[in-house]
């Protein structure tokens, strides 16, 4: 758990970050979002320690950051930054086993780990361990980024717009890829971006900030039903709320018992706003729901998209 | 069609200086200035293997620039080089067999002219060729190692030049390695203070700030200048004491020569340590601090290798330098291959001036060759 009381960041006379609290749950992906200066890049900074914090408290599984040793409370969370910062002069394999190297593992456990994590992230161990950074695109280098960030388990990944300088073939596929391992690991993600799109797809819960001030604190089906003020409203994309509120809810949310329609189903865990988009491509009213195994589940209908959220 | 631009005007220079200035001199003694022999004198009788080399390089720079182009220019420049050093040996040589032992065989302007636009033909081809830099070297040394039998072998012993040389074999030798000394002992306190002074620098704008209009200042005082201002202080500290005057600190030789060749050097190599920090990339830092490396390992496993290949080449700019700056240093009486050149200056002697200089050319090269060889080394992880 991580824990912002009352959290303060003063320089230069300007005030970057004003009286944040928040708590991060455990296993919780969430998002920091807002303008450029809104404080969302100095809150993530603050607890790794990159930047101290002016005032406050920030506790991290209870005790306070300022009181343990800096380069091992680094170790204990990883950090992955939107311009990568793979080290140029190391292959593939020592930029992931950097953290591992540095925490004294033996070289066939960190060699091991490696493989493991290129695995994971979809990139091929083999030919890809002994490359430089500048040999691969810039989605393969992001993905070597967040595998040298998971590289010693840590509890806390901090993700500082990673995919905002990737082209939006590669950023889908990464979102998709850290939804998955968020899933599968439980690990806590704090992320950072200024996309809403990116920060309604992944986010447990989002934080919008404005100013330095978090302006409100809440899940995104929460998020998009009450917007706590205008600047929300605004940030949340006003056009979009309805279409941005279907992506956020699943279809199994507004099923009908009984299989009446025809054609190809769409799967459970497919959002409200694929349901819309597959009838308006088809032309029907209704489509069939179908779960992971391909059994019929039910039926998902037009009116009852449109019905209020 | 001309298609080598660089060489054709290369070849023409050459074809001129043939044609107008003289190849060798001949002079009654070594003091007086001689009568000019043309190359179409000397190669009288040679004519055939003269051309078998020459004619590649003046039909060269028509066809089409395929590879096997420029291995034919750099061989046959090569073997013109050998060819050159040769025919004025020989020819030196016949004349001494009939003359005065006074009188002396000098190389003239067309000689030097011609080595020169070959080892530009060489140097052309070569970069045409895109051969790393370990390759490039192989010729010119090949040509040294040739030029170098013919010597021992005593084919160019009655060259003024090697004349010079007999007569003072021994102090000839002395002021190489004086001078390569003085180099080394002024490197060695140069990257001691200037290495962890640019550190310190790249850290602290404030510092930086302060260093660099410094370090500026110093750079622009002529290196004679500062060699005679250097004299004053020292000889009074020497005069001071006696424990330093004992250690060899006195107004003129080694100790002023090297302060100031340390003086000279630290600009560059702070200013470099500086530079090859710099190009490392705030990101890569970020990414470095953030992910738990201490300030110390971020030094070293990161800052420092990404910085390398910057400061060697400062090292190699100042090494370079300092081998240039320390033959002024014998004006103030440090010895070195600078003494040797100005015994010539004084002397009006041209080949002994030449017998200084053609060692210290020699030694720029070989440090700038080696220096570039081993920032190859240390960077080829990056490739």
């Amino acid at each position: 758990m991580i824990e912002l009381d009352h959290v303060s960041k003063r320089y230069d006379g300007l005030i970057a970050v004003d009286n944040v609290s928040l708590t991060i749950d455990d296993g919780e992906l969430f998002v920091l979002i807002g303008p450029s200066g809104s404080g969302k890049s100095t809150i993530l900074r603050m607890i790794n320690r990159l930047m101290p914090h002016s005032s406050g408290t920030i506790r991290i599984g209870g005790s306070d950051i300022t009181q343990l040793d800096i380069a091992s409370l680094r170790r204990r969370m990883g950090y992955v930054i939107q311009s990568i910062g793979l080290f140029p002069h190391w292959t593939i394999e020592r930029n992931v086993g950097a953290v591992p190297e540095m925490l004294g593992w033996d070289r066939a456990r960190i060699a091991a780990r490696v493989t493991e994590l290129l695995t994971l992230l979809r990139l091929d161990p083999a030919t890809v361990r002994r490359k430089y950074p500048h040999q691969l695109s810039g989605g393969q280098q992001q993905r070597v980024g967040v595998a040298r960030a998971l590289a010693a388990d840590p509890e806390v990944l901090l993700m500082d717009e990673p995919f905002g300088a990737l082209d939006p073939v590669a950023r889908d596929a990464l979102q998709i890829e850290i939804a998955q391992i968020q899933r599968a690991s439980r690990k806590t993600i704090v992320f950072v971006t200024h996309d809403m799109e990116e920060a309604l797809r992944l986010g447990s819960r989002i934080a919008i900030l404005e100013r330095g001030r978090l302006v409100q604190c809440a899940s995104p089906l929460e998020l998009l039903r009450a917007p706590a003020n205008d600047f929300v409203r605004g940030f949340v994309g006003q056009d979009e709320r309805g279409i941005r509120l279907l992506s956020v809810v699943p279809v199994t949310e507004r099923l009908r018992p009984g299989d009446d329609a025809s054609g190809e189903p769409i799967a459970a865990t497919a959002s409200l706003r694929q349901a819309l988009s597959r009838m308006i491509e088809r032309g029907a009213d209704r489509l069939s729901v179908a779960d992971d195994s391909g059994a019929r589940v039910g039926t998902i209908h037009l009116a009852d998209l449109v019905r209020q959220a | 069609m001309i298609r080598n631009r660089v060489l054709f005007v290369l070849v023409l220079t050459g074809i001129a200086a043939a044609f107008f200035l003289a190849f060798l001199t001949h002079a009654p003694n070594r003091l007086l200035t001689g009568s000019a022999i043309p190359l179409s004198q000397v190669a009288h009788g040679r004519l055939a293997l003269g051309l078998a080399v020459a004619l590649p390089l003046l039909l060269a720079p028509f066809p089409p620039q395929r590879p096997w182009v420029h291995v034919v220019v750099i061989a046959a420049a090569g073997l013109l080089q050998i060819e050159l050093v040769a025919l004025a040996g020989s020819h030196a040589a016949d004349l001494a067999a009939i003359g005065r032992p006074a009188e002396r065989t000098s190389l003239g302007g067309a000689f030097w002219i011609l080595i020169l636009c070959a080892a530009l033909a060489i140097g052309d081809a070569q970069r045409r060729l895109g051969r790393p830099f370990l390759e490039r070297v192989l010729m010119p040394i090949a040509v040294a190692g040739i030029v170098a039998f013919l010597a021992a072998r005593g084919l160019l012993d009655q060259l003024s030049l090697a004349r010079e040389l007999a007569t003072r074999r021994d102090a000839f030798l002395a002021a190489a390695i004086r001078h390569v000394v003085i180099v080394a002992a002024a490197l060695l306190p140069t990257l001691v203070i200037g290495v962890p002074l640019g550190i310190l620098a790249q850290r602290h704008l404030k510092l930086r700030n302060r260093i660099f209009p410094f370090l500026n200042i110093v750079q622009t005082i002529p290196s004679i200048a500062l060699f005679g201002l250097l004299i004053g202080p020292l000889s009074a500290l020497a005069a001071l004491s006696p424990g330093l005057a004992a250690l060899g600190i006195s107004g003129i030789g080694l100790a002023p020569a090297i302060l100031a060749l340390v003086l000279y050097s630290l600009l560059p190599i702070v200013r470099n340590t500086v530079a090859g920090l710099d190009t490392v990339p705030a990101a890569i830092r970020d990414a470095g601090s953030g992910l738990g490396m201490t300030p110390r390992q971020l030094f070293w496993r990161v800052e420092l290798p990404l910085a390398l290949p910057v400061f060697l080449a400062g090292l190699r700019i100042t090494t370079v330098q300092a081998i240039g700056l320390a033959a002024v240093a014998a004006l103030i009486g440090a010895g070195g291959l600078g003494a040797i050149v100005f015994q010539g200056l004084f002397a009006n002697a041209q080949d002994l001036v030449l017998l200084g200089t053609l060692p210290l050319i020699a030694l720029a090269l070989l440090a700038d060759a080696l220096l570039r060889l081993i920032t190859q080394a240390a960077t080829r992880t990056e490739a």
